[in-house]
């Protein structure tokens, strides 16, 4: 599967864990109140490394664990009343279960950032408009991290994006 | 002396649990509501997440606890309940059914920790026998799916933390890897029945040691898996191999850190809790290793269960805590 690459996306090639790290601590400086990111890929690509990293660059007082297993982990900041929640779906059998985390409070809710792991296993679960992060294993050690708008407001989160990352 | 009974009620996570303990030490009664016969009495298997299933399942738990504990509401001391860590949704069915409860029976109410409850599973008497006495400080590891932390006990409800994982937690990396393996759920039986047969020596994976602190990282290490496993061309039964490898180095790690720590530490004893404390070959290192005597709970115990709250409720209550009417559940409790 080739990216697309446009307006719409942007692909960033990480050569390692740390790398991922820091195009989270990029990623998590921009986003603010009511957005949705989305963060797909296989296991041990590297989901939780880009949200630790993403719980960073928001300002997370503490460090941001694997929700895997209690489902939803809730995180504050010095700055403000914000809240970053950090959801996951691995665990989930059915995808009606995602509406017994209470998420409906969250999801654009403007004090709260919400990510979600795995959020392909019960995508009715969340609202159209969101970023989407594909993560992929490329050769070696590295890692193929495709971040596309998917609704108009989150274009330009994505430029905003480009230019941390790349610059100019 | 008259005995102190404490009914504990546990619905952190997946498991619907009630259980009666005398004096903190002696289960009366100890029902599970994940269990086979469980779910076959009520029809059905419960569903994974949704609370609603502690609420079907809480109040018939609750009655068969009290039933085969020959225990009526009158010859309970408190009730002790579960406020964190865990699901938000479960935790309020546990914490508002032990209000309404505690109201209703004029009993009194004890917050407990699900961390700390874990440890005090350690204290539980069982057909492998009766745990002493401990001499405080005490070492202990919690590892289990949601937890992995390393803490220094001074003395009952004193704790001091001294690390955990940066990451995933130990189970969950078994979890997870046991799905990488195609092996069955839950991961950690699974990966240690394969790891018997297998040859460890055979792949090298590599170990975080974070040097200079007590914390851990098992994500480097699931990734280490999923990349050999792509790598398709390994020849002859790699599973078991594998499994063994992934077991020894999660094994070594924990095990020299907790050790190392009750060295540096001073403690008398190393307790190790939560469901990968099941694990032999994790009690096996530790003991292998340890300076000091080290001691876990029967299989039973490691996981989820209300006996382990009623212990714990039991030293609280010794120590005169009691909950107010005004009691709330804390999803992302820590211990220390």
């Amino acid at each position: 599967m080739s990216p697309i690459l446009g307006p719409d996306s942007l692909e960033v090639l990480s050569r390692s864990a740390e790398q991922t790290h820091r195009v989270g601590i990029r990623l998590g400086r921009l986003l603010q109140g009511g957005q949705v990111v989305c963060l797909e890929g296989p296991l041990g690509v590297g989901k939780t490394v880009l949200a630790r990293g993403i719980g960073t660059g928001w300002g997370a007082t503490l460090p941001v664990l694997s929700p895997s297993f209690v489902l939803i982990r809730e995180h504050r900041r010095a700055a403000d009343r914000q809240r970053l929640l950090h959801v996951d779906f691995y665990r989930l059998q059915d995808p009606r279960e995602a509406w017994s985390l209470g998420l409906e409070d969250w999801l654009e809710a403007p004090d709260a950032v919400v990510v979600v792991e795995w959020p392909e296993r019960a995508l009715e679960a969340l609202p159209p408009q969101r970023l989407w992060v594909r993560l992929e294993f490329a050769n070696g050690d590295r890692r193929r991290l495709v971040f596309t708008a998917q609704g108009a407001v989150y274009h330009s989160l994505l430029q905003a994006l480009r230019r941390a990352v790349f610059g100019g | 002396m008259s005995e102190v009974r404490i009914l504990g009620i546990e619905t952190s996570c997946d498991e619907t649990a009630a259980a009666v303990v005398a004096d903190g030490r002696r289960i009366l009664s100890n029902v599970v509501a994940s269990q086979a016969d469980l779910h076959a009495r009520y029809g059905g298997v419960f569903p994974e997440v949704a609370s609603r299933a502690h609420i079907e399942a809480a109040v018939p738990v609750i009655q068969e606890a009290l039933d085969r504990a020959r225990t009526t509401w009158e010859d309970l001391a408190a009730i002790a309940v579960t406020v964190g860590p865990g699901l938000v949704g479960s935790l309020l069915v546990g914490v508002n059914l032990a209000k309404g409860l505690a109201l209703g029976r004029g009993l009194p109410l004890i917050p407990v920790n699900h961390l700390e409850a874990h440890i005090y599973a350690n204290w539980l008497e069982s057909d492998e026998g009766s745990p002493p006495d401990f001499t405080f400080p005490v070492l202990t590891l919690i590892v289990s799916g949601g937890h992995t932390e390393l803490l220094l006990m001074r003395g009952h409800g004193e704790y001091r933390y001294l690390g955990g994982t940066l990451d995933d937690a130990a189970g969950e990396a078994f979890d997870k890897v046991g799905r990488l393996l195609g092996l069955p759920y839950p991961g950690g039986p699974s990966i240690e029945k394969a790891a018997a047969r297998g040859n460890p020596a055979r792949f090298r994976l590599p170990r975080a040691w974070l040097e200079g602190t007590y914390d851990f990282s098992f994500s480097g290490l699931k990734t280490a898996v999923a990349r050999l496993i792509q790598q398709r061309d390994i020849p002859g039964p790699w599973v078991p191999d594998l499994a063994a490898a992934f077991q020894e180095a999660v094994v070594d790690v924990l095990a020299t850190k907790t050790v190392a720590a009750a060295q540096e530490y001073g403690a008398t004893a190393i307790l190790l809790s939560g469901g990968v404390s099941a694990n032999q070959a994790l009690r096996a290192a530790v003991r292998r290793r340890a300076a000091v005597p080290v001691y876990f709970p029967p299989p039973a115990l490691c996981t989820d269960n209300a006996a382990m709250v009623a212990a714990c409720g039991y030293f609280r209550y010794c120590a005169g805590v009691r909950a107010g009417w005004d009691l709330d559940v804390e999803p992302d409790l820590r211990l220390a």
